[in-house]
């Protein structure tokens, strides 16, 4: 228990001194997880309201694969996007094995399907009733598509938000294709899983804490813009 | 706006629902759709109104009697009535901007149908803070905003208030009058068939029973049918 204490205020020491390779590990952390938020989101989100909204042959088929990958193992990701584009892989001359790329390509497959299976969830409840009153109302497709995304603002964020958090807090699909490189694709988990195994409690324990005031302020966007939204 | 239906025929999963012969209802008609549940009532209306395409047989909205459902002309109150997660204001504008009204005028007919229905107290009101009556009376107020040629209601007052259902039926009336709006209510009750409408459609398993004057079909209809609805014998 006294090496936690220790440990913990030896993270608060550091994060307040400011050491210059956590900044930057921090760094890469966000653009890589907030990069493949908002691809997964380009994605995700037309394609969570169109099954959503549409009835077509093998959609419960289709799915079953979303639910599936929603809960895809994050090494499972890692592996496949690294026999892709390893050197031998169909994508091997893309030449971007060990890079922050990679990384985003990863966190994509891990992502969308979140965000897909969100999205459809949503819309599948509340788009019936939207779509009647657009067209009740005399609104064109594309009136109607606003009224939809309008209706729907606050579960679709949400969505997006479940799936930062899936990106942000995972280790192994970016380990297996970063590689966890110093300086080029180390990450907060990868180096939460790095500082253990070396012992180095104290700076392990300050990038959780990165990592959980990260998760705070993402939660406390949402809950203001709901809190906004519902007043 | 004058309907037309002859033929008209819808089916779900091989079942027919609805199987219309032929029915006229004439423009300015205040009509009212009674029969027990199934009868094919709300499938009527949610094919008049676009909501569903008729599996055969023909559907003619007009004096040009076209086929195409004229979705800028004509409006439908549910139920339920779905309101969009904003205040009474920006509900019972949403049709006025997408017709493309100008600020000023959307403001004065907003007004002018919030003080009408005695919604004044609620304009800035969010949606999801309102009764089941003011929820209502929103609803038909957006529904009235845009001066619908053809205002169809599935039902409007079975959740509200003697006192909402009276201003309901009131402005109804009022429209059906002054304005020279088609209206088609389906309701279960008969005592408001006769208070408001002054036809009276009766359906039972799809198809159309008996069809006239309010006053004759629920005081001395032709049909035996209609007779024992009427006398409160047929629920099936």
């Amino acid at each position: 228990m006294e090496q936690i204490a220790i440990a913990f205020q030896a993270a608060i020491e550091l994060l307040v001194t400011g050491d210059t390779a956590l900044y930057e590990i921090v760094g890469l952390s966000l653009m890589v997880s907030l990069s493949s938020v908002v691809l997964s989101a380009c994605l995700g989100v037309p394609c969570g309201a169109l099954i959503g909204t549409h009835s077509f042959a093998l959609k419960n088929a289709l799915l079953r694969v979303i639910y599936t990958l929603m809960s895809l193992p994050p090494v499972i990701a890692g592996l496949v996007v690294f026999l892709l584009i390893m050197r031998r892989g169909p994508l091997g001359a893309w030449g971007i094995t060990y890079t922050p790329a990679a990384m985003i390509i990863a966190q994509v497959c891990l992502v969308t399907p979140i965000i897909t299976g969100l999205t459809y969830n949503i819309v599948r409840d509340r788009a019936p009733k939207v779509k009647a009153l657009a067209a009740t109302m005399g609104a064109g497709r594309l009136d109607a598509l606003k009224l939809l995304i309008f209706e729907l603002r606050i579960g679709i964020l949400a969505a997006i938000v479940t799936g930062l958090g899936r990106a942000l807090s995972e280790v192994g699909a970016v380990m297996i294709v970063g590689g966890n490189i110093k300086g080029k694709t180390r990450v907060m988990t990868t180096y939460i899983a790095q500082l253990k195994s070396m012992g180095d409690y104290s700076t392990a324990i300050a990038v959780g804490i990165v990592l959980l005031i990260l998760a705070f302020l993402i939660n406390t966007f949402l809950y203001n813009v709901q809190q906004k939204v519902e007043k | 706006m004058k309907l037309y239906m002859e033929n008209l025929i819808k089916e779900f999963e091989g079942r027919r629902v609805l199987d219309i012969r032929e029915l006229l209802i004439e423009s300015g008609a205040l009509c009212g759709i009674i029969g027990p549940n199934g009868a094919g009532k709300s499938t009527l209306l949610n094919l008049i109104a676009g909501l569903m395409k008729p599996t055969d047989g023909s559907l003619l909205y007009g004096e040009e009697e076209t086929a195409v459902a004229p979705f800028r002309e004509m409006t439908m109150v549910f139920q339920a009535p779905y309101l969009i997660r904003t205040t009474v204001d920006k509900n019972i504008a949403y049709p006025l901007k997408l017709r493309g009204w100008g600020n000023a005028q959307i403001e004065e007919r907003v007004g002018e149908l919030a003080e009408e229905l005695g919604l004044t107290d609620f304009r800035k009101q969010k949606s999801w803070k309102l009764s089941g009556g003011e929820t209502q009376k929103v609803a038909l107020a957006r529904a009235l905003s845009f001066r619908p040629k053809l205002l169809l209601l599935d039902e409007p007052t079975a959740n509200v208030d003697p006192a909402t259902t009276a201003e309901i039926e009131r402005m109804l009336r009022k429209i059906n009058e002054k304005e020279g709006t088609t209206v088609i209510l389906i309701t279960h009750n008969l005592v408001q068939a006769k208070r408001v409408c002054r036809e009276v459609l009766f359906m039972n398993q799809g198809k159309v029973v008996e069809f006239g004057a309010a006053e004759r079909v629920l005081r001395d209809p032709e049909q035996e049918l209609t007779k024992r609805f009427v006398d409160g014998e047929l629920f099936t």
